[in-house]
């Protein structure tokens, strides 16, 4: 049709285009903001639900569906454990390594017992205890008082940091966590926030709970 | 008409081109869908379709291998125009081969205006709090912010990618030069106490020199967590200010301790990594979430944020539902129900995409188009026969 040189002169233009977002350093002022680093209470029940999201939502958009905010757990080896039998197990999740329902029994609604795990340290004892302290409305600790406020139990070879956070009146006034680290990754198991009552009487099957964790390939 | 214009025509016109941008299509396609499981849907789109090249990187050097999307739609573009516009001739019957085409044209064009003008971010409020800004799924930026003023902060960013190039930056705003060390899309954090034989942190100061990052490669999973993390020296008139890390992690993973400090003219100020921010000239504040599962599931069944909308000067305040396939629609944005954190956290999606409703057009112009020219051609088709059936009976 027409000489080689040409076709090629032509399909290479394109090639002139070619060229990145360019990225610039910008400025602005706002209205002071409560940043969410200085303010760990507003984290909420940050380790045990990340952002669910249903299938049938990627096609709630007419501009693209990507509302997946992206969060891992983590993978690898895992552990086990034995459950109180008043516990009643719920489906686990993909963000979730097992949930399980604790009656509420005149003690207020039921309590939210979840497993989950997460890669690397997931910033440390201090963060994570102050976040869960945040759920229930309590100041954050320093680190000399995070060795008061923490007990930690040997079990299995496993080293658990456990703590009971809150108290008072309240649907969510009080809960109980442990931090696992295991294999690479921290494990979190969680119980409420729920009404200090419900709490208080969980609290020796919680303790039962974290004696039974050893790792799932252990006899 | 001189030769070479006859050549620039005879090339856009043929119909051998449009075959063989429709054959590249089919191959690019194929290539972006196996590829997507390597690198998930947002890489995959920037890399095959919102690109005039595929590129390939040979070590630190990218190759072009194949055509984009951009290359290969805007050729197919200018085809269908430059084809109509020499062959077009007003005639009926051709009425619905026009408005076919003309909605594949409107398709093309509204797959360039969404890739090229189409936000999307996502707004993570919990109940009781009210935000302004909007967070990018995908983009990150340093915020240096002088804290001083008990009112209001500014706020100096630096995009990631400036942060990558390396080059010290003077912003007119900031009293120290940022030197950006390293920057790592991906990286796993631990603590020092727990890997005592680690390097040294190249981090003086903050909360850098008790940690451990270590560099892994970024995952490109849709369900996946990246952590990224830059190293950025503060470097003052009278030298140093020390040598940050700087870490994004989720907040419902984890939060950080802020990292601030201050300079000797009394400012202080606070460092940190986050996704990059889209301000807006209004705010949300979440009233109340809910939610429902399937029984015995954790499976979402319905989710809704009642949300106050309200602007700094009052005009608009007003309280909206929002939920699936009822989303928020307001100066030029749509906020889809997308996720929830919690109980008590709503996660919205905000989109902006000016083009969307040119494929629904394009769509609808597309169907006309072919059943008037199916309807021509059976009419055309019926007229025979019956011409034909009327000497046969006579």
């Amino acid at each position: 049709m027409f000489p080689r040189s040409f076709r090629l002169f032509l399909l290479a233009l394109p090639l002139v285009f070619v060229a990145c977002r360019e990225a610039k350093v910008a400025s602005y002022r706002v209205p002071k903001e409560k940043d969410p680093e200085m303010t760990p209470v507003a984290a909420t029940t940050a380790d045990s639900t990340p952002p669910a999201v249903g299938p049938f939502m990627q096609a709630a958009g007419a501009g693209g569906g990507m509302a997946a905010t992206p969060v891992a757990t983590a993978s690898g080896p895992g552990l086990g454990w034995t459950a109180p039998a008043h516990w009643v197990a719920k489906t686990a999740s993909a963000m979730r390594k097992a949930t399980y329902a604790v009656p509420g029994n005149g003690a207020g609604a039921d309590g939210d017992f979840s497993v989950t795990a997460f890669p690397s340290d997931v910033g440390g004892e201090l963060a994570n205890v102050n976040r869960w302290r945040g759920q229930v409305k309590q100041e954050p600790l320093t680190e000399a008082d995070l060795a008061k406020a923490v007990t930690r139990i040997e079990q299995n070879g496993l080293r658990i940091a456990y703590v009971d956070v809150g108290g008072g009146d309240g649907p969510t006034a009080r809960m109980l966590g442990a931090i696992v680290p295991y294999a690479g990754s921290t494990w979190f198991f969680k119980l409420g926030p729920a009404s200090s009552a419900l709490i208080a009487r969980e609290k020796p099957a919680f303790e039962e709970f974290l004696k039974s964790l050893k790792p799932a390939a252990s006899p | 008409m001189n030769a070479t214009v006859r050549q620039f025509r005879d090339f856009f016109v043929s119909l051998r081109l449009t075959v063989v941008l429709l054959g590249l299509s089919i191959i690019l396609i194929f290539a972006a869908t196996l590829d997507q499981v390597n690198l998930g849907v947002w890489a995959v789109q920037q890399k095959y379709f919102q690109t005039f090249f595929v590129l390939w990187k040979f070590g630190e050097v990218p190759v072009p291998i194949f055509p984009g999307g951009y290359f290969v739609g805007g050729l197919l573009f200018v085809n269908l125009i430059a084809a109509h516009v020499y062959r077009f001739k007003l005639t009926w019957r051709k009425a619905g081969i026009f408005l076919t085409h003309l909605g594949v044209i409107l398709l093309l064009l509204g797959e360039l205006f969404s890739g090229l003008m189409q936000e999307e971010y996502n707004m993570r409020i919990e109940e009781g709090e009210t935000k302004n800004y909007a967070e990018s799924y995908q983009f990150y930026e340093l915020a240096i912010t002088d804290t001083t003023d008990p009112k209001f902060d500014d706020v100096v960013v630096i995009p990631k990618e400036l942060l990558e190039k390396g080059a010290a930056i003077q912003h007119p705003k900031l009293p120290f030069r940022v030197v950006p060390k390293a920057f790592f899309s991906n990286i796993n954090l631990g603590r020092r106490s727990d890997e005592p034989t680690a390097p040294p942190s190249p981090a003086t100061t903050g909360f850098g020199p008790n940690f451990v990052a270590t560099p892994i490669a970024f995952n490109y999973k849709p369900d996946a967590l990246n952590i990224p993390a830059a190293y950025v020296e503060l470097a003052g008139p009278e030298g140093t200010l020390g040598t940050w890390l700087t870490v994004y992690i989720p907040p419902q993973m984890m939060t950080m301790p802020p990292q601030t400090f201050s300079t000797p003219d009394g400012h202080t100020w606070k460092i940190a990594l986050r996704p990059q921010r889209a301000y807006k000239p209004y705010a949300l504040t979440l009233l109340k979430f809910s939610h429902d599962v399937y029984a015995g599931t954790d499976i979402p069944k319905n989710f809704s944020s009642r949300i106050r909308l309200a602007t700094p000067d009052g005009r608009d305040d007003h309280e909206v539902l929002i939920y699936m396939n009822n989303p928020l629609r307001y100066a030029g944005l749509t906020f889809f129900q997308s996720g929830y954190d919690g109980d008590h956290t709503t996660v919205l999606q905000v989109v902006r995409n000016p083009g969307w409703v040119l494929p629904y057009i394009a769509c609808i112009l597309m169907a006309v188009g072919l059943v008037v020219q199916f309807g021509i051609h059976l009419t055309g088709f019926f007229r025979k026969r019956r011409a034909a059936a009327v000497p046969a009976a006579a």
